[in-house]
C-alpha cells in the first residue's frame, strides 16, 4: 500500500523500500534502480529466482487466454518476455503493446525482441502505468509483471489499467507477495536479504538496488489485500493463484 | 509448477527438434492462434498445444477455448506419436476427436513430415569439416548395422528352417496350412451331405 502522510512541508510521502520519500521523488528513485540494472536484468533474474521466474511467467500466459487477433498491453514489460510470447499468439491480427516507464528497460527489450525477429505486431510505448496514454476499452488483456510494487499510486495504475481494458478483458498482476509458511518466510527472508545484494554486488556492481528489491517486495501488499485494491478499483471475479509457496502471486482480474 | 517445470524442459526439447528441419516451422505457422486440447482419459490428464512459427507452446493450465479436442487413452497417444502411419491409429475406436479435426491432422501431419538435418546441428558444435566426416561416417555406420541386420535375420531364418529343421519354414508352413484349410472345407462339405441324406431319409421315413 503506499501509506500516504504528510510531511511538514504538506508533501505526500511515500516509500522506496524501507525508506520514506516525497511521493514526487519516488518514479525518479526507482528509474535511477532500472537504470542500473537494465544491462544485466535477465541474467540477474535468472540468477535470483534459479530460473523461476520463468514457470511463474509461463503460468501468467497460461490465464492470459489470448488468443489470435487480440490486442494485449504489457505493462512494466521490461526486457520483453511476456511480450514476445504475446506477439506469437496474438498472430499478425493483433496487436502487443510493450509499455515501461524506464527508458533504459524499454531500449533493452525492444532491442532483444528486435533480435529475435519479433516485430510487426508489437510496439514499444514509454509511458506511466498510472497514466495510460491509451483510448478508454482498447485491450482484451493487460499484464504487469514485477512491475507494480514500484508505482507509486498503485489504485490510480489499477484503476488506468480497468479503464484501457475493454469489458470482459483481463487484468494480470504477477508480482512478489507474502509467503504462505512462517519457515519458507524466514528462509526467504534470509535469502533476499543476505543473499540478493551480495549477488547484485557480484553481478551488477549494485548491491543498493538488490538492497532495494528486497525492502520494495516486503513493502507491497499481500494476496488479500492487492485482491481487495482490484475489487474497489472495479475489476470482478478477482481470483489470485500463490507460486513458489506465496512468495509470488498471480492476480487475475475481468473488467464488468 | 512442477508440471509447468516438465512441460517447459519438453517444450524447449521438442522445439529444438524442430528446428532441425527447415519446413517445419513455416508449416507451424500457418497454425498459429490455434489451440489444440489433448485430454488423456487414463491416466487422466490434459495439455493444450498451442502452434506458431516459433515452434509448439505446451500448456498445462491454458484459460482459453480450444479449437480441436482430441481424448484417448495413454497408450493411445504413445502409439500416435511413435507411429509413422499417425492417422490410422487417429481412426481407431478408442481415440475421440472434437472440433476442428483438420488442426489435428495437419499438426500431425508437420510432425510425421519430420526430416531432421542432424549434421547442421552438429557442425555448429564441430565445424564445418568434421561435422560431415563424422555424419558421414554414422551414416555408414548406421547403414552396414541396418544391412547385417536383415542379413542375419535372414541366414538365421534359413538356418532354422532349412539346415536345422528346429521351426518349419515360412513357405513350408503355409502350404500345410492350404492343406488343412482344404481338409477343413472338404470336412464341411462331407458333413453338409451327411445332413441333407440324413434328412431326405428322414421326410420319406415319415412318408
Amino acid at each position: 500500500m503506499n501509506d500516504p502522510r504528510k510531511g511538514s512541508d504538506a508533501e505526500p510521502i511515500t516509500h522506496f523500500g524501507y525508506k520514506n520519500v516525497p511521493e514526487s521523488q519516488k518514479a525518479e528513485k526507482v528509474a535511477e534502480v532500472f537504470h542500473s540494472v537494465a544491462a544485466k536484468y535477465d541474467l540477474m533474474n535468472d540468477v535470483l529466482s534459479g530460473g523461476m521466474h520463468r514457470l511463474w511467467k509461463r503460468f501468467t500466459i497460461e490465464l492470459s487466454g489470448v488468443r489470435s487477433g487480440n490486442r494485449v498491453l504489457d505493462i512494466a514489460g521490461g526486457t520483453g518476455d511476456l511480450a514476445k510470447k504475446f506477439s506469437h499468439l496474438v498472430g499478425p491480427t493483433g496487436e502487443v503493446v510493450l509499455a515501461d516507464i524506464n527508458a533504459s528497460m524499454l531500449k533493452v527489450g525492444r532491442d532483444r525482441l528486435l533480435d529475435r525477429g519479433v516485430a510487426g505486431n508489437i510496439k514499444f510505448v514509454q509511458a506511466d502505468a498510472e497514466k495510460l496514454p491509451f483510448p478508454d476499452n482498447h485491450f482484451d488483456c493487460v499484464t504487469i509483471a514485477f512491475g507494480l510494487r514500484n508505482v507509486t499510486h498503485k489504485e490510480d495504475a489499477i484503476r488506468s489499467m480497468l479503464r484501457v481494458l475493454k469489458p470482459g478483458g483481463r487484468l494480470l498482476v504477477l508480482e512478489f507477495s507474502k509467503p504462505t509458511s512462517k519457515v519458507m518466510s524466514k528462509i526467504y527472508d534470509a535469502y533476499s536479504f543476505a543473499f540478493m545484494p551480495l549477488a547484485g554486488k557480484l553481478i551488477t556492481n549494485d548491491s543498493e538496488s538488490y538492497r532495494y528489491l528486497a525492502e520494495s517486495i516486503r513493502m507491497h501488499p499481500d494476496q488479500e489485500t492487492l485482491k481487495s485494491m482490484m475489487v474497489q478499483a472495479g475489476f470482478d471475479r478477482v481470483t489470485y493463484h500463490n507460486m513458489t509457496s506465496g512468495i509470488v502471486a498471480l492476480h487475475r482480474g475481468i473488467k464488468p | 509448477m512442477l508440471i509447468n517445470g516438465l512441460l517447459a524442459s519438453a517444450e524447449h526439447g521438442v522445439n529444438r527438434v524442430l528446428r532441425m528441419d527447415s519446413t517445419a516451422l513455416p508449416r507451424l505457422d500457418r497454425l498459429s492462434g490455434k489451440v489444440i486440447a489433448i485430454e488423456c482419459t487414463s491416466p487422466a490428464f490434459h495439455l493444450h498445444v498451442l502452434p506458431s512459427d516459433d515452434g509448439l507452446m505446451l500448456a498445462a493450465n491454458w484459460d482459453g477455448g480450444a479449437d480441436v479436442t482430441l481424448r484417448a487413452p495413454a497408450a493411445s497417444l504413445m502409439r500416435l506419436a511413435m507411429s509413422k502411419d499417425k492417422n490410422a491409429v487417429l481412426h481407431s475406436p478408442e481415440v475421440e476427436l472434437d472440433g476442428e479435426s483438420a488442426v489435428l491432422l495437419e499438426l500431425v501431419g508437420v510432425l510425421q513430415d519430420l526430416d531432421l538435418d542432424w549434421e547442421y546441428d552438429l557442425q555448429r558444435w564441430l565445424g564445418p569439416v568434421a561435422a560431415p566426416l563424422i555424419g558421414g561416417h554414422l551414416r555408414n555406420s548406421a547403414r552396414w548395422t541396418r544391412d547385417s541386420a536383415t542379413s542375419l535375420s535372414h541366414n538365421l531364418a534359413e538356418y532354422l528352417a532349412e539346415e536345422s529343421r528346429t521351426l518349419v519354414g515360412k513357405r513350408e508352413a503355409e502350404a500345410r496350412f492350404a492343406e488343412l484349410d482344404q481338409t477343413k472345407q472338404d470336412l464341411e462339405r462331407l458333413e453338409a451331405r451327411f445332413e441333407r441324406l440324413a434328412h431326405s431319409l428322414k421326410s420319406s421315413d415319415n412318408a
